[in-house]
């Protein structure tokens, strides 16, 4: 790969070169300044009427060629563009002042752009800018903390996973809760994120190079959406890469190193405490198991009683003596968390002439998770590239192909080796070669062999390649009538190796599998535009269109059986066997037609007015039910453009906006759940295999869209010259007609029927705030605050209305109620801890508990603990969530600080399953809490942890709810452009940084590692850890 | 340029076709293409019996576990089946009671799709389509049984209803359960072959339906307890009696000799057997888990069994193993009384081993080759028996004659004048981890006193709760109950 890598840069080298030097006019050089006489590094500079054009760099130097006569004009945003008329000299400093009208940025919108002043509806706009100037590995890791209503939550700290993205709350029950992906216009199949955490068909963002991206918008309301309509109803995340800019070929070169920890390590008992509850627990059992049995009987006592040697009843006698021979003690977090490395290295180029316009980039990225055994690879490459054939028609072609390769060897979930590391007996006979090849297992330790062993030695290796592929045609008509097409292909292939040898496999037996997909993602779309403006007063765009779009997905997987004939081969040709049951492979297609329209209506920019209308097919619905039609309306005032207002000198902009719109959402996990069908259920006769065949699903085949509808008021105000800026919304969201699995009495024969029934309401603020606090001398400081709040309502579910109860494990620990938050946290509730005095007292127990347990409230008053004691115990959306960037800079010096959290939602941890249970067996490690347990009434403890000894089992109550409330500086940047104090023709810039990554923060999670964390069906059971990072980058451009 | 606008104006319109939206599934079958002859039927036939795959582990848990053969408690009390040895009042969450309703309801769905969708005109040899719709009404009513037994009161399906129909059908009384359990078993012994070809043994035959008819009616006869449960004391032990005489009569089976080649690997299909569940190992996907579920984790993982169970022994109660008679041919092979860790501990939990064979290990330990006997000639023998004690036109003699024959096998002297303690002394070391016990307590009417005398001896850990009648049946698994409220009502002393 290192070769390939190499071939790359050559390649993209040569590209450079052939882009040659093309004008004969004087070179006209200059400095563009703002009015405090700062450089501008970055304005456009275009010789008008023609292509010619460059940017400033980062002194607010310009130079290109152009004639006498010719007029130069200079753009910013931000700032009011000025045009000077090039003489006899050569050069021309200008000096650009501020735009009140700051608003006037262009953004995307679905199918084009807009001014930000005409927007109607409530679009979210990223700062892009810290995509080259922060070390970030993905584009979604960007945009944690950025955009008010916007959660990005970082549900892994794996290397390389995707992040879940909810945009205004999740509105969706048993349909996806993902934004739709719009990259260069190219709408990705949207991918659910599973109960795992991963999204089974890959994510729209996999490989992306964050460094490629020019701006991200995401279209919040459904007005702005609904012109995606299908599928729209999670929000619309536009994204455009980098495209060519007119001037000579700009090279940048953007490359950083850094290390980087875990976060965190979870707080459970060293050896000496292990050996502590250990011995207590033995011994209750001891005394518990017979008469005459007393804890101070000595194990050859106790043997000679048992006539057999039983470690539930009998201790290690080593762990009493001094320097406990034969025991290593063994802290394995220690062991399993390391330093890791980060590298990234991108280089890339930009330029144009009136003919054709570029940008190339390659890149690389290695990434060391903070744990043995984790990293992630990326290598990707882009050309953007658009030929201006004449004045009507241009063509471009995007191309970005991409590798990545994952090494995991399953560290998140239940019975996965974060979980081990954590749960592992902290003494073993043999070191870190626990259990292992000829080693056994401690006998009074957990049967699963070294996790650290394991981590080495097995192979879990993830590959992805994907080409993402537009090509596009436009042709303009008349003036203001356009006409475009794009031919879309997003082809991905993953493939997953996995081995583990038979020296580390509990029952001493190699397993292995091999398991791969393809997607592809075909979509045409084709577009018609019309501008017209009358003489300034009435400006009008329409948009109308139609887009195709095939999705096929394949999948295979072989599982190898009874083991590989050799340790040392590990691929499936040295398997023993294969699996029948699982091997297989399987195919799925479908299909989705959309025709759309828009209307945008201006009125001396005062009164604007757009709507727009979709009308969707999808093929994963009812024969007569496949259409759906998805209209918006919205309303804006830019009341700054009144007279009555227009004086106020300290308002320079204020808009009102009003918008109301319907999307849809047809991501289910089945593709074809209106069609009754059959599987497999086999069976065997006289040692005969015998096929069976069963109908596997409960088909609706009148199944068609979920809607949901949104409502939104927002304003813009910009004071004091733009100096503050703020936005404000306000909206309600319904999904209704959700596509709702309803439980059903499995008498029917299915456990659920997927019914378009059920509606939940989403309602909350959105406040962004920009403020300049310090502009205009060596000191700026600029402040961005984004805070949301969100609140969901369950206002029906299925044919009754009956809650919905969910959750793994044991019995469910959530449910859907109507008038309640989504997924209440539904648990029985501790209180204390049991005396004598209760019992006797006849309080309320769960099975045969005693003095020393956790006492549960009785909450349904029937005397007795059981499930029907569950009560609403929190929910797991936050209310609010918040970041905060404030940027400092001085002279050459620039400081970015982000801070970024949420608060109001709970976390339940099943993970406490595994190393927080009542009842929990003394092999396991527990969570440190257990050290201030109840050990008699004299030694109550801490009044929360019961006796380490218990036999009742467990019902699912609030000892694992937690506050999901953190607050995270996730980033300090601090940077300096060494092109302000070298006098260089090599470079234009050169800056140098170093940034901090989640160095300072807290949580209140101290069941697990990630307060955020999904990895088993939708919770927290063993969770890989976010990492901090201190790393160090250069951006050179050339 | 015209020709541009042109194409791309086209291309606008194309898709006004729009039949690509109507997708079908590549990798599965729709079922409108399918139940179209013989062969679908036989396919889908075969799914019915692929239900059977899950029944004798939860008859282990539901049924052996509840009974006084097994002391169940897991050192920390947190596994599935503590609180169902321990009759714990709160079962209606246990994951146990539900699955094992679910899938009950599972075969009788598949049972009612395929009497739905069977005609003569689809299967038009008269002698086929009769033995197809024999086994559907077989296996339905089968499953019907199992969940009457287990819980009394139950919807009652005689085709397939929609999911919406579901949420407005109440459970019926038992006696409505049972009239189509017993027009199903009529009906099926006249549609069911005698016997199957080698090739496809493992089917049910009407000797089966005869047997589990005979036993229906014994079951029907037992007494009521007060409970809405399996008893209705029906008076039935002649009818019961009747079918039971014909198998022995006139039914091919015959009294195996030896007690361990009835559980052989190599010996299946054998004499005694009557109906059993079919598994095959081979990683195929219908392997059995069950030989394999009462052992301890430590045993199968020295014996390089794959994917251990991760659990400790089901301990088989001190009063069992007490209760045989010393020179009992029968308990060292039912029963191992320890074993050996692979740190050389010897670890002296008691747990079955009646059905393991450890070189017969599959891919793992779902992936076990034997067969499980539901109905074998000795049950019949000792149904006779215990019809005949409870008041069925019979002998002393005959009794006498069955228990004696069983206790010979086991190596044990003959005795005379065997009552129904003694019958179910004897039943209780023949059939010791068969799952058999519960059932004939609650049959010949003890089972509260039994239970509750022998948790009394037995539970030295303080485990165990107090029995009462409501406990001789399973709550409705609460995940039925709250899918509408009002639908199930709840059965006493649980909540």
């Amino acid at each position: 790969m290192r070769q390939l890598n190499k071939h790359i840069l050559l390649f993209l080298g040569c590209l450079l070169l052939s882009a040659a030097v093309w004008a004969q006019e004087k070179t006209v050089t200059g400095t563009v300044t703002d009015p405090q006489g700062m450089p501008l590094p970055g304005v456009n500079v275009l010789v008008q009427g023609t292509q010619r054009g460059t940017q400033t760099d980062f002194d607010g130097n310009y130079s290109l060629q152009a004639s006498s006569g010719e007029v130069l004009l200079f753009s910013f945003v931000g700032m009011k563009s000025i045009s000077q008329t090039v003489g006899s000299a050569n050069t021309y400093s200008v000096t650009l002042e501020e735009d009140s009208a700051v608003l006037d940025e262009v953004v995307l919108v679905g199918y084009g752009t807009q001014k930000k002043s005409s927007i109607t509806t409530a679009v979210a706009t990223m700062d892009t800018e810290i995509l080259s100037q922060r070390p970030i590995s993905k584009v979604d890791q960007a945009m944690v903390g950025q955009m008010a209503g916007v959660r990005v939550k970082q549900t892994s700290g794996v290397p390389g996973k995707s992040f879940s993205v909810q945009v205004r709350g999740t509105g969706s029950i048993s349909a996806g809760n993902q934004p739709l992906y719009v990259i260069d216009g190219f709408p990705l199949e949207p991918s659910t994120q599973n109960g795992n955490g991963d999204f089974g068909s890959g994510n729209p963002l996999d490989n992306i190079n964050p460094g490629d991206i020019e701006s991200i918008q995401v279209l919040k309301d459904a007005a702005a959406a609904s012109i995606y309509g299908s599928r729209a109803s999670n929000g619309v995340v536009l994204i455009k890469t980098k495209s060519g800019k007119l001037g000579k070929p700009k090279l940048s070169f953007n490359t950083y190193y850094g290390i980087n920890q875990t976060v965190k390590k979870l707080d459970v008992l060293n050896a000496e405490e292990w050996i502590d509850r250990a011995s207590e627990i033995i011994d209750a059992r001891w005394v518990n198991s017979g008469a005459g049995r007393t804890a101070d009987q000595t194990s050859a006592e106790r043997q000679a009683i048992l006539g057999g040697f039983d470690t539930n009843f009998i201790k290690d006698d080593r762990w009493f003596q001094e320097g406990h021979p034969g025991l290593d003690y063994i802290d394995w977090q220690d062991e399993f968390f390391r330093t890791g490395e980060v590298k990234s290295y991108q280089l890339s180029a930009r330029g144009g002439n009136e003919f054709v316009n570029y940008f190339i980039s390659g890149e690389h990225l290695d990434q060391d998770g903070i744990a043995i055994g984790v990293n992630y690879k990326r290598y990707s490459a882009r050309a953007n590239v658009e030929i201006t054939a004449n004045d009507k028609l241009k063509f471009g072609l995007n191309i970005a192909p991409s590798y990545s390769v994952t090494q995991d060897p399953g560290v998140e979930g239940k019975d996965n080796l974060m979980h081990y590391v954590v749960s592992a007996t902290p003494i073993s006979e043999d070191g870190l070669d626990y259990n292992i090849g000829d080693n056994t297992a401690y006998a009074w330790g957990r049967s699963v062999p070294s996790p650290i062993r394991t981590i080495e030695n097995t192979i879990g290796e993830n590959k992805i390649f994907r080409t993402l592929t537009t090509l596009f045609g436009e042709y303009t008509i008349i003036d203001g009538l356009r006409v475009k097409s794009s031919i879309n292909l997003d082809n991905t292939e993953a493939k997953n190796k996995y081995f583990k040898p038979s020296f580390v496999d509990r029952n001493r037996q190699a397993g292995g599998s091999f398991s791969s997909y393809q997607k592809q993602n075909f979509v045409n779309e084709n577009t018609i535009n019309y501008d017209l403006n009358f003489n300034d007063v009435h400006t009008l765009s329409l948009l109308g269109g139609a887009s195709y779009s095939i999705f096929k997905y394949d999948n295979q997987r072989i599982l190898a059986a009874q083991g590989f004939g050799s340790d040392d081969i590990t691929t499936l040709n040295a398997a023993n066997n294969i699996s029948a049951s699982g091997t297989y492979t399987f195919e799925t297609k479908k299909v989705l037609i959309s025709y759309f329209g828009r209307a945008q209506y201006g009125y001396m920019d005062k009164y604007l007015l757009t709507a727009s209308i979709r009308r969707d097919g999808s093929s994963n619905f009812g024969s007569d039910t496949k259409w759906g039609v998805f209209p918006s309306a919205s309303l804006g005032w830019n009341i700054d453009k009144e007279k009555f207002i227009a004086d106020v000198d300290f308002i320079s902009n204020m808009k009102l906006r009003a918008s109301w719109g319907l999307a849809g959402n047809n991501t289910f996990s089945d593709d074809y759940a209106s069609i009754s069908r059959i599987g497999f259920s086999n069976y065997s006769y006289g040692g005969n295999f015998a096929t069976g065949q069963v109908p596997i699903n409960s088909a609706n085949p009148n199944l068609s869209w979920e809607e949901s509808e949104t409502i939104n008021f927002g304003t813009d105000i910009g004071i004091l010259k733009g100096r503050i800026f703020t936005s404000f919304d306000y909206y309600v969201k319904t999904n209704k007609d959700l596509l709702l699995s309803v439980p059903v009495p499995t008498a029917s024969g299915f456990s659920s029927a997927v019914t378009n029934i059920g509606k939940v309401e989403n309602r909350g603020w959105e406040l962004e705030l920009t403020t300049r606090n310090i502009q205009g001398g060596d000191f700026t400081w600029t402040t961005n605050i984004n805070l949301s709040h969100n609140t969901n309502e369950v206002k029906q579910l299925g044919p009754d209305n009956s809650p919905i109860l969910g959750g793994s494990f044991d019995i469910e620990h959530n449910i859907l109620q109507v008038g309640q938050p989504l997924y209440s946290l539904y648990v029985v509730q501790q209180d204390g801890i049991l005396s004598a005095d209760d019992i006797a007292n006849g309080a309320a127990l769960y099975g045969n508990q005693m003095e020393g347990d956790p006492k549960y409230v009785d909450a349904n008053g029937d005397g007795v603990i059981s499930p029907a004691d569950r009560v609403l115990s929190g929910h797991p959306n936050p209310d609010y969530v918040y970041g905060m960037t404030n940027t400092f800079t001085y002279k050459g010096f620039d400081l970015t600080v982000l801070l970024q959290g949420q608060s109001g939602g709970k976390i339940y941890s099943t993970f406490g399953r595994a190393i927080d249970r009542t009842g929990q067996g003394y092999q396991d490690n527990h969570l440190g809490f257990i050290r201030d347990r109840w050990r008699s009434p004299e030694d109550p403890g801490n009044g929360i942890e019961g006796k380490a000894y218990s036999t009742f089992g467990r019902i699912k109550n609030t000892d694992w709810l937690y506050s999901s409330d953190y607050w995270r500086i996730r980033n300090i940047t601090l940077g300096y452009d060494l092109g302000s104090v070298i006098d260089t023709n090599i470079f234009s810039g050169l800056r140098i940084y170093v940034t901090a990554e989640n160095w300072f923060g807290n949580d209140k999670y101290y069941g697990g590692f990630n307060p955020e964390a999904v990895n088993s069906n939708g919770d927290d059971y063993g969770a890989f850890p976010l990492s901090k990072s201190i790393v160090t980058g250069l951006n050179f451009t050339f | 340029m015209k020709k541009y606008i042109t194409l791309i104006l086209l291309a606008l319109v194309a898709y006004s076709c729009s039949e690509d939206l109507d997708q079908t599934p590549i990798s599965e079958q729709g079922s409108n293409n399918f139940y179209r002859n013989a062969e679908d039927f036989e396919s889908a036939v075969n799914g019915i019996y692929s239900t059977l795959q899950s029944y004798p582990i939860y008859q282990f848990y539901l049924s052996e576990t509840r009974s006084d053969n097994l002391y169940a408690v897991s050192p920390t009390g947190v596994r599935a089946y503590d609180p169902i040895n321990a009759f714990d009042r709160s079962l209606a969450t246990n994951a146990i009671v539900a699955d094992n309703w679910n899938t009950d309801f599972t075969g009788i769905f598949r049972a009612n799709t395929v009497l739905d969708q069977l005609n003569q005109e689809l299967v038009p040899d008269a002698a086929t389509f009769e033995r197809l719709m024999g086994e559907a009404k077989f296996l339905r009513a089968f499953f019907y049984f199992d969940l009457v037994r287990t819980y009394g009161k139950v919807p009652v399906f005689d085709r397939v209803y929609t999911p919406e129909e579901t949420l407005e059908i109440p459970r019926a009384p038992v006696e409505e359960v049972y009239d189509l359990i017993l027009a199903d078993l009529t009906e099926a012994v006249t549609l069911l072959p005698d016997a199957y070809s080698s090739d496809q043994e493992g089917k049910v035959t009407s000797w089966a339906a005869k047997a589990i008819l005979g036993q229906v009616y014994l079951t029907r006869s037992g007494p009521t307890y007060g409970i809405e449960g399996p008893g209705l004391d029906a008076g039935e032990y002649d009818l019961a009696l009747s079918q039971f005489n014909d198998i022995i009569n006139n039914g091919p089976f015959d009294f195996v000799d030896d007690y361990a080649a009835i559980f052989d690997y190599n010996n299946e299909h054998n004499a005694e057997i009557i109906f059993n569940i079919e598994y095959l190992s081979g990683g195929l996907g219908v392997g059995a888990e069950y030989p394999s579920l009462p052992v301890p984790d430590g045993y199968l993982r020295v014996n390089a069994v794959g994917f251990s169970n991760g659990e400790t022994a089901k301990q088989v109660s001190t009063d069992l193993i007490n209760s045989y008679e010393s020179n009992d041919l029968r308990d060292d092979l039912d029963i191992q009384n320890g074993y050996s860790d692979q740190n050389g501990n010897f670890n002296p939990v008691p747990f079955y081993v009646k059905y393991l064979n450890l070189e017969r290990a599959g891919q793992d330990r779902f992936d076990w080759g034997l067969n499980y006997p539901v109905v074998r000639y000795t049950d019949i023998l000792t149904m006779k028996a215990e019809a005949i004690l409870m008041g069925a036109n019979g002998t002393q003699a005959e009794v006498d004659a069955i228990v004696n024959q069983i206790r010979d096998r086991a190596g044990l002297s003959a005795v005379a004048g065997a009552d129904i303690e003694v019958l179910l002394e004897v039943k209780r070391h023949e059939f010791a981890g068969e799952s058999r016990r519960w059932y004939d307590l609650v049959r010949t009417g003890d089972v509260v006193n039994t239970i509750n005398s022998w948790i009394d001896t037995e539970d030295v850990q303080n485990r165990m709760m107090t029995m009462d009648a409501n406990q001789i049946i399973f709550p409705v698994p609460s995940s039925q109950i709250t899918v509408k409220e009002g639908l199930y009502q709840q059965n006493e002393g649980y909540n």
